[in-house]
This record gives C-alpha cells, sequence and structure tokens, in this order.
C-alpha cells in the first residue's frame, strides 16, 4: 500500500524538481542553455507520463474534497485530519452519552413499571430471557 | 409516578374487555372484519398481522406486548465504543492532536518551491478549479520532437520582476525551521542559559573594578575626615579586606 504512494512521490519529486529547474533555465535564458531546455522539456513530458502511469495503481484511492479546500486556501492539510478525528471523538462521546442516558432511563423505566404492572413485567422479562430486572 | 400513571392510564386501571384495548387479557383482540366495499370503517386496533415491519414476529402471541421490537445486537458497534481505539487509530489521533500542527501548507512542503501559503484563487491555480474545469487533455502525453521544439526558442535575457514567481520563497521560514530542527536535534538544550550565565560573570567582572574604585574613592573620604584612622595603608587594607 505504501509503495504506491511512494512511487508517486518519487515522480511527484522529480517532476516539481525539473519545473524548478526549468524555471532557472527561463528565468535567465542565454543561447546555449537552449539545449538544455529542450532537455528539460522532455524530462516533463516523460515525468508526466510516469505520474499517469501511476494513476492505475491508484484508482481505489478516494480523497475528501474538503482537503482540496485546505490546500487551496493555503493551510495545512494535516489540519483536516486533525480536526476530523476531534470531530469524531466529539460526536463519538456524545452519542455514547445519549446511550448510557438511555440505559439509565430503560433501567429506570423497568424499576417503577414493575412496582405498577408487576405481572406485566414479570412477562415482559421472561419474553426478554431477562430474569432480573437490569440495575 | 403520577404522570407516568396518567399517560397509561386506561391501562393502568382495572383491565377492560378484551375487545376494548387488548391490554393484559393475555391474547390480542381479533382483527374485525373488513368493511364491506371498501368504504372507511372504525379503525383496527394495532395486532400482531398490522404491525410495523419492525415488530417482533416472534412476541406475536405475547399479550400486550405485541408491538415490541428485538433489541439490538449486542455485537453490533455503536457510539458506546471507543471507536479510534476500535479502528487503531489511536497513534493517529495522539500524531495530529496531541501537538501543535503548523497552520500553512509550507509547513507541510517545505520542499516545494514558490509561494504556495498563498490561496489557490489569487493566481487560478486553485486544485478545485482543476476539479470543476479539467483541463482538455488527448490519450497520451508525447515527447516533443525536433520541429515541435522550435517553438521553444526564448529571448535571450533576464525575466521581467513580476514573472519571477518561481524564485519567491516564503520568508524566513525556513531559517526558523533550521532553527528549531536543531533545538531538537541538540540533545543538549542548556546550552543557552549557560552562555547567558557565563555573559553575566563577564559582566559582573568587568564591572567590579570599577566598584572597587567608587569604594576606594569613599573610604579615602571618610578616613581623611575621621580621626580615628589616621593612615591611608590600613585603609587600604580594611578596603580589600571588605572586598574579600
Amino acid at each position: 500500500m505504501a509503495e504506491k504512494f511512494d512511487h508517486l512521490e518519487e515522480h511527484l519529486e522529480k517532476f516539481v524538481e525539473n519545473i524548478r529547474q526549468l524555471g532557472i533555465i527561463v528565468s535567465d535564458f542565454q543561447p546555449s542553455s537552449q539545449a538544455g531546455l529542450n532537455q528539460k522539456l522532455n524530462f516533463i513530458v516523460t515525468g508526466l507520463q510516469d505520474i499517469d502511469k501511476c494513476r492505475q495503481q491508484l484508482h481505489d484511492i478516494t480523497v475528501p474534497l474538503e482537503v482540496f479546500e485546505y490546500i487551496d486556501q493555503g493551510r495545512n492539510p494535516q489540519l483536516y485530519t486533525k480536526e476530523c478525528l476531534e470531530r469524531a471523538l466529539a460526536k463519538n462521546e456524545q452519542v455514547k452519552g445519549k446511550i448510557d442516558t438511555m440505559k439509565k432511563f430503560k433501567s429506570l423505566l423497568i424499576q417503577e413499571l414493575s412496582k405498577v404492572f408487576p405481572e406485566d413485567m414479570a412477562k415482559y422479562r421472561s419474553i426478554r430471557g431477562e430474569d432480573h430486572p437490569p440495575s | 409516578m403520577e404522570n407516568f400513571t396518567a399517560l397509561f392510564g386506561a391501562q393502568a386501571d382495572p383491565p377492560p374487555p378484551p375487545t376494548a384495548l387488548g391490554f393484559g387479557a393475555g391474547k390480542p383482540p381479533p382483527p374485525p372484519p373488513p368493511p364491506p366495499g371498501g368504504g372507511p370503517g372504525p379503525a383496527a386496533p394495532p395486532t400482531a398481522a398490522s404491525a410495523p415491519s419492525g415488530a417482533d414476529k416472534s412476541a406475536a402471541g405475547c399479550g400486550p406486548f405485541y408491538l415490541m421490537r428485538e433489541l439490538p445486537g449486542s455485537t453490533e458497534l455503536t457510539g458506546s465504543t471507543n471507536l479510534i481505539t476500535h479502528y487503531n487509530l489511536e497513534h493517529a489521533y495522539n500524531k495530529f492532536c496531541g501537538k501543535k500542527v503548523k497552520e500553512k501548507l509550507s509547513n507541510f512542503l517545505p520542499d516545494l518551491p514558490g509561494m504556495i501559503d498563498l490561496p489557490g484563487s489569487h493566481d487560478n491555480s486553485s486544485l478545485r478549479s482543476l476539479i470543476e474545469k479539467p483541463p482538455i487533455l488527448g490519450g497520451s502525453f508525447n515527447p516533443i520532437t525536433g520541429t515541435m521544439l522550435a517553438g521553444f526558442r526564448l529571448h535571450t535575457g533576464p525575466l521581467p520582476e513580476q514573472c519571477r514567481l518561481m524564485h519567491i520563497q516564503p520568508p524566513k521560514k525556513k531559517n526558523k525551521q533550521k532553527h528549531k530542527q536543531s533545538r531538537t536535534q541538540d540533545p543538549v538544550p542548556p546550552e543557552t542559559p549557560s552562555d547567558s550565565d557565563h555573559k553575566k560573570k563577564k559582566k559582573k567582572k568587568e564591572e567590579d573594578p570599577e566598584r572597587k574604585r567608587k569604594k576606594k574613592e569613599k573610604k579615602k573620604k571618610k578616613n581623611r575626615h575621621s580621626p580615628d584612622h589616621p593612615g591611608v595603608g590600613s585603609s587600604q587594607a580594611s578596603s580589600s579586606s571588605s572586598l574579600r
């Protein structure tokens, strides 16, 4: 799994480096650097071909669109992961609280119902397979 | 409890005839015959047959509990379990939430040239625009041949300043990072305090001769005015002893 990403990362780094070097050549162009420029242009084409080949190995990878928003705003995409994890934990705690409260309510309800409808609640417990009311 | 009994008043009262509500009689009432002609008749009491699809079929003959649903299985994954530990994400949680994550994109991609912290809409380089308006591409990437390369003959000389975006880097970030890295890499952090102590000592040493002179001068003046100390040599001795 990680090899696929390493492969892509390697190609992307090479591509970025080629673009950087191309930028340097172009920023102060000399007639003697025409051959180097032509070479770099073809390196970029082969670099794009290599990146395109990586696409086949990564077709099952999905990226949330929100990550692109972070990158477009010049923000660290790890902040998205961080906020996602924090949100997940907060929601998890919230739901756990609700479940615990509902469990308490259920036990109290059965307790009180057993006082008022002892026979019916005995039936209920026998259906549920509970010998004793839940604490 | 009174409220609760009020809510279930019809059920809490002595059990009515089974045809009325069917609570506490042991069996649900049989469904009434359908009205002739399919017209609107009296609403049929809820029975096992007319129970919602989620109702427990096994509880059909269970007296008042014919609407009872099956409890969710205990093996079902719910929010009552810590889902971060369940999916083995503690490491990721500690990594991202344990320490402060740097805000800027250049901290994530420090080796990427150019001003990458600027918003993508600024120079029309956003990834969102790439998704919304994908570039029109051919089938494959073909190498540039000799005749096509003729189109890349450039003018000699440097680019105008407004076009030199490649060389602009975020200001002073790399220095900060290097400084931080050196701090983290160095196993002995208290180098700076020891240096500062050393400087302080130096300062003290530098100040000491001045203080000595001032003190000497004061004592000389005192000795001149006081009748008890006639000699200068004794005053010098006392000053030297006091300094010690």
